[in-house]
C-alpha cells in the first residue's frame, strides 16, 4: 500500500498535469505516429536532410576506404591506432547509458526512468551497432574479420583467445543482441496499443506483425514483467562487462599510460557518463520535437544533471588516481608520459578533455543549472566533445611517446578521419530521426504503470 | 588529405572513377565472381633443354665484381633460374673481405630499374645500333684523315685492365685524340700532395688495424668510398672489447662537417678546413719540425697538443691522414709526418692509368669544346654535363659537338645533349674485368642476358678500333691470356670461380723519404665557407634513379629524399633560421635554394652539404629530389668553397627523416649503453643484463631443439646503413617513397638508430634495431588472429597470410619495430614506377611479397634459417654455429652482428651474451629479448676536451 | 473492427522465430561443407593439358621411376617438370609422329617451352620442398595418391592446411622406409603404428616444431 502511494506521489512528480491520464499519455505518445497533421514537420525535414547528408559522406568515406586501403587515414608506423579507435571506444560509451538507465534504474526501482528509457536504449541499440562498424573499417584487411569469430575452416586455426579484441568481438555482439531483444520486447505492449488506435489497415497490420498478438492480459503483463526483471540482471553485469573489455583493450598491454588496472572501472563510469550526455541532448530534442513536454519534464533533467555531476566528479578522481600512480610507481617512461600529456604535442585536446570533464560539470552544483534545459544540453554536448578527446588522448599520447625514442612520432588526421567522424554521427541522427517517425519514443505501458497508482482513489 | 603515394604518369587516372570506369570496375566484378569457380589457372613452363648445372627451385651463386665507384668491389651474386635477385660481399675480394656496402647491394637495384636506358636514340627518336655504327663509321672516316685531332673520349674512373688496353689501342688509329677521364668525387688533392712528397702519384692504403692512435684531418677512412669495407673491417679489428686499452684504437677526427669517421671518433674537433693546416703544423712541430704553427682557437689548440702528444707517443701505431678539402701541401705535410711516425701504411701505383687530374681534364674538355675543336665526343658512362663545375659551362658546351654519343645505363643530363644517346649494358649483363684500388683484379662476368638491346663500353670502344663485332667475352679473355701462366683455361675457370685473379695486386712499393713541404700557416677565422662532400646514399648522383639509395637514410640526419645544408647553431641564430628554412646559397652570382639543418658538431662559420642531388634527367625516382651544389663549384672543382652567402627566405621544405629525436634522457640510458674501455669491468657478467633474473608468470618458451638468438656489438657499428640494404634486397622490403615517409611510414625491417648521448656536438652512438624476438613478447597474446606467433626456435614469427591488419601487436611493442602496409606498396599502389614488371624480377622467391594491409617485420631471415633445417634434416646432420647468416650480418664490414644457437655452448653469440657490456634493451619490461646488445666503447682523451688538463 | 490476421498467422510468426535460430547455423554448416569441396579444393579435377600425358602409361605399365623425369625431386624445393629433351629421349624414337605428341616436337623445333597447367597448386604464401619429405620417409604417392592409374593426373588429396597439419602432428602412419618412397604398390603395414614409430626415430622427426607457422610460411 505504501510503495502505491509513493509512486503516486512520484507520478505527480515525474508527469507534467496535461499528462497525468492513460488516455492522455498514450495519446501523447502516439501523435507523432498516427496525427502527424498536427503539427509541421519542417524542423525534422531539415535535420532528417542534413543527417542523410552526413550519411553519405560516411558512405562515401567508407567505400574510398575499401578501395584506396586504411593508409588514407592519418596513421603512422608509431601512431598506428587514430580515429577509428577512439570513436569505437566513444560510440560504445554512449551505447552504454541506453541499458543503464533500463536495466539498472529499473532494478533501482527508479520509476522516471519510465518517460526516457524508450528512446536511451534505441539510442543503445544505434550507438552500439555504429561502435561495432568501426573495428572492423581499421583493419587492414577488413574482408577478413570474420576470423576473429570461431568458426570451423579448412585451416584448423581458431582466433588467439588471449588476445582483448576477441573479448571485444564477443563483449559488442553479445550486447547488441541484449539490446536488441530488451528494446524489441519493451516495445510490444505499445505496439498493441497502436496496433488497435492506428487507423489504416496498412499501418494497424504492421504493427500487428510486431506485437506479436499482444493482447494484454494478465498472465502476458506477468510474463513482460518477469522477463524485464530477468535482463535487466543479465544486462548490468553485461554492460559493466563491455566496457571493462574495451578498458582492457588497452589496459592489457605493457606500454606506459595504457597497462593500468584503473582502466575497467573508470572505462564504465566514463561510458555512463558519454551516455547520459548524450541522452540528455536526445532527450531535450525529443521533448522539445515530439511535444512530451507532460511526459519528460524538467525533474528528469535535473536529476540526470546530478548523475552527471557525480560521474564527472568520479572521472576527475580517476585522473588523479591516473597521475599519482605515474609519479608513486617511479617508473620513468610512466612519469614522462603524464608529463608529456600536459606539455607534449597533444597538450591543447588534453586541457580541453580535462576541462570538459572535469570542470564545467561542477557547474551542476546549483540547481539554477540542473533546472536550465538550455545549460544541460549545452554541458552535455561539452562533456561528449570532452569524452571523445579522453579516448583520443589516451591512443595518441602512448603511440606517440612511448619507449622506443627514435620512433618518437606525432599523429595528424586526414580530411577521411573527419569525414567518418561525422558520417557516423550523422547516420546516427539519421536512426534516430527514423526511429522517432516509426515508434513510441516513451514507454507507454511503463508510463501508464506509473500513473495506474495516481489512478485509483 | 590522404597521403596516397604518387601515381606515375602512366596509370594517373588510376583513382578518379568516372561512369565508364565504375561499369568496367562492375563488369570486372560480376566476371570474376562467375569465374570464381576455385582457384586461378596456373601454369608451369619447363626448359626445353635444362642448363647445365642448373636444378630447378635452387639457387645458383656466381663470383663478380660491381664497381660503383671505378674500383673493384668483389661480390657473390645469387641466381634464381638465371634471374640475379641480390648481392653479396666476396671474401677473397681484398676490398669486399666477405662484406658488401650499400652501393655495391644497389646495383641489382640499378639492373631492374624501370628508368634505365633501353634503346639507342637519336636525338628524341629510337633509333638502332646499325643506324648509329653507320654514322659512326662515316665520322671515324673524317676522324683519321686529322689522325683523331677532333676525336674526344670522356670516361668515368676507369680501371679495367681490357678498357684501358682497348682505349690505349686507339692512339695507334687516331694518334692526335685525347682520352679524358671525369670522376666527379676526384682524387686530385691526394695525387698531387703524393706528387709532391714523393715524386710520383702514389696510393696510400692505412692499416687501421696496426694503429693506436689515428688522427684524420676531414679524411673520411670510415665514410662511403671504395676503402671503406677494408677500413671499417681493420678497424673493428682495433675496436674490440678484449683487447686492452693499451691496444685499444684512440680516433682523433678533426672535421668541417659531420661525416662518418668523426661520428666513430672518440674526440672529434669541430673546425673550418682552412685551419685544419694549423692542427698539422702544430703535430709536425710535436714532431721537430721547426715550422711557424700560426694560432687556433683555445679548444683546437688544446686538442692539437693532446693529439700531437699522442701520436707522438705511439711511434710505428699513429696514423694522421688528410682529406679532399685539404691542399696538396697539407697531404704532403701528412706525408712527412707518418714518415716521422713510422705510420703503417703502404704506397700503392696508381690502378687509374690516366695521370691527368680531373680538374685538367675537364678544363680541356671545355677549353677544345669552346674553341670547336671538338669533332666527336664520346662519352662513356660519365655525366660532365650534370656533374661537372658550373663554373666550366659544360652543360652548354657539349651541344657544340657536331658528333657526340653517350653510353650509359640511362638517358642522364649529358645523353641529353649529345647527338646519340647509346643504353649501356649493366655490370651484371656483360663481361668484363675491373681492379680493386690496390690492384687486385677480377673478372666481370654476366649473370643474364641483356635485358634490353643494349652494349658494353668494350663494345663502343671496339666500335672505334672500326671492328662492329667487337666481343667482349673475347677482348677480355684477350687480356688474360697474354697475362697467364701455365694453363690458360683452368686458370681461368679458377678467376671465374675465385672473383679475384691471384696475386695481381700491386706491391706496395717504398717511397724516398718525403722532405718536409713548405706549409704556410693559416692567419685569421676565414670568410663563410661551403664544405661539400660525396652524398652518403648517392655518391656523386649516380645512383639516383636507385629507388633504394634514395630511401636510404643518411647517417646522423636519418633524411630520405633530399639533402640539406648544414649549419652551425651559432650561425643559424645569427641568421635566424631553423630547420627546413629555405636560404639562398650564393657564390659568383650563382644561386641555390637549399633548405637548412642546424646541426650541433658543425664547425661555426662553415656551412656543408652533399653533392648528388638537384638531378633533372635522373627518371620518375630521381627527378627533382634534393638541391644541386654541383653549379658552386669553381672550375678548380675544389672540396671547399670560401666565401659564399646565405639569404633566408620565407620558403619551408624540409626534407623527410625516418628518425625525429635523438637525445637520450637519463632514464633511456638501457637503451643505447656506452662505456670507456678504461672503465670496463674484466670477466663474465651475470644474466642480470639480460633481464632473465626478472620473474614472469608467462610460461616460459620450448627450450629444446635451436634456439635463435642475435648479438650487436654497437661499439664496432659505424652506421653505414649496409644492413638496411641487405635486409631490403633479402625480404622484399618495400620503397614507399617520399610521401610516405613524411607521412612517417618507413617500411625498413631494421633501422640504424643514431642517438646523441653527451654533449651533442660529441659522436653519437649508432645502434641496428632489427626485431627483438622477445621470449615474452608483448606481440604475440595481443593479435586476435594468432598472426604473430613464437615459433619452437624462439622467433616471434609474423604470419603474414593470417594477419588482418589490427594492429594492435605495434601499438604494444615498446621497440615499435614492426612495420605495415598502410597501401599496396608492392603491388598496384607502389611508389613512382616501381610497379614495373622489371623490379618484380629482383624479389626474392623465398619470401613472400607481402600485400596491402598486413604487418610484417624482421624475421631473423628465417628463409634461410629454413633453408639451413631442411638441409640439416636432410643429411642428418646438426646446423653448424655460422651455419646460418643473416642478410644484415653478411653485409656488415665490421661484422658488429653475430647470430646463432643459444643451445649451442660454443656459439658465438653465447660468447657474446657473457661479455661484460652485453645487455638487452629495456631489459627490465621482461620481454627477454633473443636481440641483445654489447655497449658502445669509446676510448675518450680527457686532454682533448673543453674541460681538458 | 475487422480481423486483420487469420489463426494461420501465430504459425507463420512460430516458423518465423524458429528460422531465426535455424538459419545462421545452417548457413555456416553449409560455407564449411563447400570449403571442403573438390569446388574449393580442386580435388580430382582433372585439368586440359597441351599433351594429354598419362601416368598411369609411363608409371604403371613402363615402371619409369618418377625421378626420371622429376629428376630436382631429390635435392631442390620443386619436383620440376622435364625439360621437353626428355620427352624426346624415347619419343625421338617411339611414336616418333603421334598427333597427340606434335606439341612436343614443336616445343623441340622452335625452342618454345610446352605450357603445363599446374595441378597440384599451393598458395605463394606456403613454401613446401619436395626434397625434404623425400628425404624424411614420406612418399611420393602419399600426397599424389594412385599416381600409377591415372590415365590424366588429378589432384587426390585436398592439399588443405588441416591436411599437411594433420600429418605434421603425427606423421609416423604415413612414414615408409626410404627404399619404398618412390614405390606406387607400397601399402602401410599391418602394425603401421609400430613401424611408423620406428621410422619417425630412424629419420630423427621431431615434431615439437613440426607445427611451427615458420616451417611453411615466410
Amino acid at each position: 500500500m505504501s510503495s502505491r502511494d509513493d509512486r503516486a506521489k512520484e507520478a505527480l512528480r515525474w508527469i507534467a498535469p496535461a499528462g497525468r491520464s492513460i488516455d492522455a499519455v498514450n495519446a501523447i505518445v502516439a501523435a507523432p505516429l498516427l496525427e502527424r497533421q498536427r503539427w509541421s514537420w519542417r524542423t525534422w525535414w531539415i535535420a532528417f536532410a542534413v543527417s542523410l547528408a552526413l550519411t553519405g559522406a560516411m558512405a562515401i568515406s567508407i567505400a574510398w576506404l575499401l578501395i584506396e586501403g586504411i593508409g588514407i587515414f592519418g596513421n603512422n608506423t608509431t601512431v598506428v591506432w587514430g580515429f577509428p579507435i577512439a570513436n569505437y571506444v566513444w560510440w560504445i560509451g554512449i551505447g552504454n547509458a541506453g541499458t543503464l538507465i533500463s536495466a539498472m534504474l529499473l532494478l533501482l526501482r527508479q520509476h522516471w526512468r519510465a518517460s526516457i528509457n524508450r528512446f536511451a536504449e534505441a539510442m543503445t541499440l544505434f550507438a552500439a551497432a555504429i561502435a561495432g562498424i568501426f573495428p572492423i573499417l581499421h583493419l587492414g584487411r577488413p574482408l577478413y574479420f570474420y576470423w576473429l569469430a570461431p568458426y570451423p575452416n579448412t585451416m584448423a586455426l581458431w582466433p588467439q583467445w588471449r588476445s582483448a579484441l576477441i573479448w571485444d568481438f564477443w563483449a559488442i555482439s553479445s550486447y547488441i543482441l541484449f539490446s536488441l531483444l530488451f528494446w524489441y520486447i519493451g516495445l510490444v505492449p505499445d505496439l498493441a496499443t497502436l496496433r488497435d488506435r492506428a487507423k489504416g489497415t496498412m499501418a494497424r497490420t504492421l504493427f500487428g506483425i510486431f506485437a506479436l498478438g499482444w493482447r494484454g492480459s494478465a498472465r502476458h503483463w506477468h510474463t513482460l514483467h518477469i522477463y524485464h526483471m530477468t535482463m535487466a540482471c543479465l544486462g548490468v553485469p553485461l554492460v559493466v562487462s563491455l566496457h571493462s573489455v574495451v578498458g582492457l583493450d588497452f589496459a592489457a598491454s605493457l606500454m606506459p599510460g595504457w597497462a593500468e588496472t584503473i582502466f575497467p572501472p573508470y572505462f564504465v563510469v566514463g561510458a555512463m557518463y558519454s551516455g547520459f550526455t548524450m541522452v540528455i541532448v536526445l532527450a531535450a530534442a525529443v521533448r522539445w520535437g515530439l511535444r512530451m513536454q507532460a511526459l519528460i519534464t524538467i525533474e528528469h533533467f535535473e536529476v540526470m544533471a546530478k548523475m552527471l555531476l557525480a560521474a564527472s566528479t568520479i572521472m576527475t578522481l580517476s585522473y588523479c588516481t591516473e597521475w599519482f600512480t605515474a609519479w608513486y610507481g617511479g617508473e620513468g617512461a610512466e612519469r614522462r608520459l603524464v608529463v608529456y600529456a600536459f606539455t607534449g604535442d597533444y597538450r591543447v585536446l588534453y586541457w580541453l578533455m580535462l576541462v570538459f570533464n572535469c570542470v564545467i560539470a561542477q557547474a551542476f552544483w546549483f540547481p539554477a543549472a540542473r533546472r536550465s534545459i538550455a545549460a544541460v544540453v549545452t554541458i552535455g554536448i561539452l562533456i561528449n566533445v570532452g569524452m571523445w578527446l579522453e579516448r583520443m588522448t589516451i591512443v595518441l599520447n602512448t603511440l606517440s611517446h612511448g619507449y622506443a625514442v627514435s620512433m618518437w612520432r606525432t599523429y595528424a588526421p586526414t580530411l577521411w578521419d573527419f569525414l567518418l567522424l561525422f558520417g557516423s554521427l550523422g547516420f546516427f541522427a539519421l536512426l534516430f530521426l527514423i526511429f522517432c517517425r516509426a515508434l513510441p519514443v516513451v514507454s507507454m505501458h511503463e508510463t501508464r504503470r506509473l500513473l495506474s497508482a495516481e489512478a485509483q482513489p | 588529405m590522404t597521403a596516397r603515394p604518387p601515381i606515375a604518369p602512366a596509370d594517373a587516372g588510376r583513382f578518379d572513377i568516372d561512369r565508364r570506369r565504375a561499369l568496367t570496375l562492375l563488369a570486372g566484378g560480376m566476371a570474376l565472381a562467375l569465374s570464381s569457380c576455385g582457384p586461378p589457372r596456373e601454369e608451369i613452363v619447363p626448359y626445353v633443354s635444362m642448363p647445365e648445372g642448373m636444378t630447378p627451385g635452387l639457387p645458383l651463386t656466381f663470383a663478380t665484381a660491381v664497381a660503383p665507384f671505378g674500383y673493384a668491389q668483389g661480390v657473390l651474386a645469387t641466381s634464381h633460374e638465371g634471374r640475379p635477385t641480390r648481392l653479396d660481399g666476396n671474401p677473397r675480394h681484398p676490398s669486399s673481405l666477405g662484406a658488401i656496402d650499400i652501393f655495391a647491394q644497389a646495383e641489382i637495384m640499378s639492373l631492374y630499374s624501370p628508368d634505365r636506358a633501353q634503346a639507342v636514340r637519336h636525338g628524341d627518336d629510337i633509333a638502332a645500333w646499325s643506324a648509329f655504327e653507320g654514322a659512326l663509321q662515316a665520322q671515324l672516316e673524317q676522324e683519321k684523315l686529322r689522325r683523331g685531332a677532333g676525336l674526344r673520349i670522356v670516361t668515368g674512373r676507369i680501371t679495367s685492365p681490357t678498357l684501358i688496353r682497348q682505349l690505349q689501342a686507339l692512339a695507334d688509329v687516331f694518334p692526335a685524340a685525347r682520352w679524358l677521364r671525369f670522376e666527379p668525387i676526384d682524387d686530385d688533392a691526394p695525387r698531387a700532395g703524393a706528387v709532391a712528397a714523393f715524386g710520383e702519384p702514389l696510393v696510400t692504403l692505412p692499416h687501421l688495424d696496426r694503429a693506436k692512435v689515428v688522427l684524420t684531418l676531414d679524411a673520411d677512412p670510415l665514410g662511403p668510398g671504395p676503402q671503406q669495407l677494408r677500413n671499417a673491417a681493420a678497424f673493428a679489428k682495433v675496436r674490440q672489447s678484449r683487447l686492452t686499452p693499451d691496444d685499444f684504437l684512440r680516433l682523433y677526427a678533426v672535421e668541417s662537417m659531420w661525416r662518418l669517421t668523426g661520428a666513430n671518433a672518440d674526440e672529434r674537433l669541430a673546425l673550418a678546413p682552412q685551419l685544419m693546416r694549423n692542427v698539422a703544423l702544430r703535430v709536425a712541430q710535436a714532431l721537430g719540425a721547426s715550422v711557424d704553427a700560426g694560432d687556433l682557437p683555445d679548444r683546437a689548440r688544446r686538442f692539437a697538443d693532446a693529439v700531437a702528444k699522442d701520436l707522438a707517443g705511439n711511434k710505428g701505431r699513429a696514423i694522421v691522414l688528410a682529406g679532399d678539402t685539404q691542399p696538396p701541401e697539407v697531404h704532403a705535410l701528412c706525408h712527412w709526418i707518418n714518415a716521422q711516425l713510422a705510420a703503417p701504411v703502404d704506397h700503392l701505383p696508381p690502378v687509374d692509368a690516366n695521370d691527368k687530374s680531373h680538374a685538367q681534364s675537364l678544363q680541356e674538355l671545355a677549353d677544345d669544346l669552346g674553341a670547336g675543336r671538338v669533332e666527336t665526343l664520346i662519352i662513356i658512362d660519365s655525366n660532365p654535363a650534370y656533374a661537372a663545375p658550373g663554373a666550366l659551362k659544360l652543360r652548354e658546351l657539349i651541344g657544340k659537338a657536331p658528333f657526340s654519343a653517350h653510353l650509359g645505363l640511362t638517358d642522364n643530363e649529358t645523353a641529353q645533349r649529345c647527338q646519340w644517346r647509346l643504353p649501356m649494358s649493366h655490370a651484371l649483363e656483360a663481361w668484363s674485368d675491373l681492379r680493386a684500388v690496390d690492384g687486385t683484379a677480377s673478372i666481370v662476368q654476366p649473370l643474364i642476358r641483356p635485358l634490353y638491346d643494349t652494349r658494353s663500353a668494350h663494345h663502343v670502344i671496339g666500335l672505334l678500333h672500326g671492328d662492329l663485332g667487337a666481343d667482349p667475352y673475347a677482348l677480355v679473355r684477350e687480356t688474360w691470356q697474354a697475362r697467364a701462366t701455365g694453363d690458360f683455361e683452368s686458370q681461368w675457370r679458377r678467376w671465374l670461380h675465385d672473383g679475384v685473379i691471384a696475386d695481381s695486386a700491386a706491391a706496395p712499393v717504398t717511397p724516398p723519404q718525403p722532405h718536409l713541404p713548405n706549409v704556410a700557416p693559416a692567419q685569421g677565422t676565414p670568410p663563410l665557407t661551403l664544405v661539400l662532400a660525396p652524398d652518403p646514399s648517392l655518391w656523386d648522383g649516380r645512383f639516383a634513379d636507385n629507388a633504394w639509395l634514395q630511401e636510404c637514410p643518411r647517417p646522423l640526419t636519418h633524411e630520405v629524399w633530399g639533402n640539406s645544408l648544414k649549419i652551425a647553431p651559432q650561425d643559424a641564430a645569427i641568421h635566424g633560421l631553423r630547420d627546413g628554412d629555405v636560404v639562398k646559397l650564393a657564390h659568383d652570382g650563382v644561386t641555390v635554394a637549399a633548405p637548412v639543418r642546424v646541426q650541433d658538431g658543425q664547425p661555426a662559420g662553415v656551412v656543408a652539404a652533399t653533392l648528388g642531388l638537384g638531378r633533372n634527367a635522373a627518371g620518375a625516382i630521381g627527378n627533382g629530389v634534393g638541391f644541386d651544389v654541383y653549379p658552386l663549384r669553381g672550375p678548380a672543382a675544389g672540396w671547399h668553397i670560401e666565401g659564399v652567402t646565405i639569404e633566408a627566405t620565407d620558403q619551408r621544405h624540409a626534407p623527410p627523416t625516418t628518425q625525429h629525436h635523438f637525445r637520450l634522457d637519463a632514464e633511456d640510458k638501457d637503451i643505447l649503453r656506452t662505456l670507456a674501455i678504461d672503465d670496463l669491468p674484466r670477466g663474465t657478467a651475470s644474466s642480470q643484463d639480460r633481464g632473465e633474473s626478472l620473474p614472469s608468470l608467462l610460461p616460459r618458451q620450448n627450450e629444446d631443439g635451436y634456439q635463435w638468438a642475435m648479438v650487436i656489438d654497437t661499439s664496432v657499428c659505424i652506421g653505414c646503413n649496409a644492413c638496411i640494404i641487405a635486409c631490403q634486397s633479402e625480404n622484399n622490403v618495400s620503397v614507399v617513397g617520399p610521401e610516405e615517409v613524411e607521412a612517417g611510414r618507413i617500411m625498413h625491417w631494421l633501422r640504424v638508430d643514431t642517438y646523441f648521448l653527451h654533449e651533442k656536438d660529441e659522436p653519437p652512438g649508432f645502434q641496428p634495431v632489427p626485431c627483438m624476438h622477445c621470449e615474452h613478447a608483448p606481440c604475440e597474446p595481443v593479435c586476435p588472429v594468432a598472426a604473430s606467433v613464437h615459433d619452437g626456435e624462439g622467433l616471434n614469427a609474423q604470419v603474414y597470410n593470417r594477419c588482418v591488419g589490427t594492429r594492435f601487436c605495434q601499438s604494444n611493442c615498446p621497440y615499435k619495430v614492426r612495420r605495415f602496409n598502410w597501401f599496396a606498396y608492392s603491388h598496384d599502389q607502389a611508389y613512382a614506377n616501381l610497379g614495373a614488371d622489371t623490379v618484380t624480377a629482383q624479389y626474392n622467391p623465398d619470401v613472400t611479397v607481402r600485400g596491402r594491409g598486413v604487418m610484417e617485420k624482421c624475421t631473423y631471415c628465417v628463409q634461410r634459417i629454413s633453408r639451413a633445417r631442411r638441409e640439416a634434416e636432410k643429411t642428418d646432420t646438426p646446423i653448424p654455429d655460422g651455419g646460418v647468416v643473416t642478410a644484415c650480418q653478411s653485409a656488415c664490414p665490421t661484422r658488429a652482428i653475430s647470430f646463432g644457437d643459444l643451445n649451442r655452448k660454443d656459439s658465438s653469440v653465447n660468447a657474446l651474451r657473457h661479455e661484460p657490456h652485453h645487455y638487452a634493451m629495456l631489459g627490465h619490461l621482461g620481454t627477454r629479448p633473443r636481440t641483445t646488445y654489447l655497449a658502445r666503447l669509446n676510448n675518450p682523451n680527457p686532454a682533448a676536451q673543453d674541460d681538458g688538463a | 473492427m475487422p480481423q486483420i490476421f487469420r489463426p494461420y498467422a501465430d504459425t507463420v510468426l512460430r516458423v518465423a522465430l524458429l528460422a531465426i535460430l535455424v538459419v545462421p547455423v545452417a548457413a555456416i554448416g553449409a560455407a564449411y561443407a563447400v570449403m571442403w569441396s573438390p569446388y574449393v579444393t580442386g580435388q580430382n579435377v582433372v585439368i586440359e593439358q597441351p599433351v594429354p600425358f598419362s601416368h598411369q602409361h609411363h608409371v604403371g605399365a613402363l615402371g619409369l621411376d618418377c625421378r626420371y623425369c622429376h629428376t630436382a625431386v631429390e635435392r631442390s624445393p620443386v619436383a620440376s617438370v622435364p625439360p621437353t629433351h626428355t620427352c624426346m629421349t624415347c619419343h625421338s624414337q617411339l611414336y616418333t609422329n603421334a598427333q597427340m605428341l606434335a606439341p612436343v616436337r614443336k616445343s623441340l623445333a622452335s625452342g618454345i617451352p610446352i605450357r603445363w597447367n599446374r595441378v597440384h597448386r599451393l598458395p605463394d604464401y606456403v613454401y613446401f620442398d619436395h626434397s625434404v619429405h623425400i628425404a624424411n620417409g614420406v612418399g611420393c604417392t602419399t600426397c599424389h595418391g594412385q599416381i600409377d592409374d591415372m590415365p590424366l593426373t588429378r589432384q587426390t588429396a585436398p592439399l588443405t592446411m588441416s591436411w599437411c597439419l594433420s600429418c605434421h602432428r603425427d606423421p609416423a602412419p604415413h612414414l615408409r622406409p626410404q627404399s619404398q618412397i618412390f614405390s606406387t604398390t607400397w601399402r602401410p603395414p599391418k602394425d603401421a603404428e609400430k613401424a611408423g614409430r620406428a621410422l619417425m626415430s630412424a629419420y630423427h622427426i621431431d615434431t615439437t616444431h613440426l607445427t611451427d607457422c615458420t616451417v611453411c610460411h615466410r
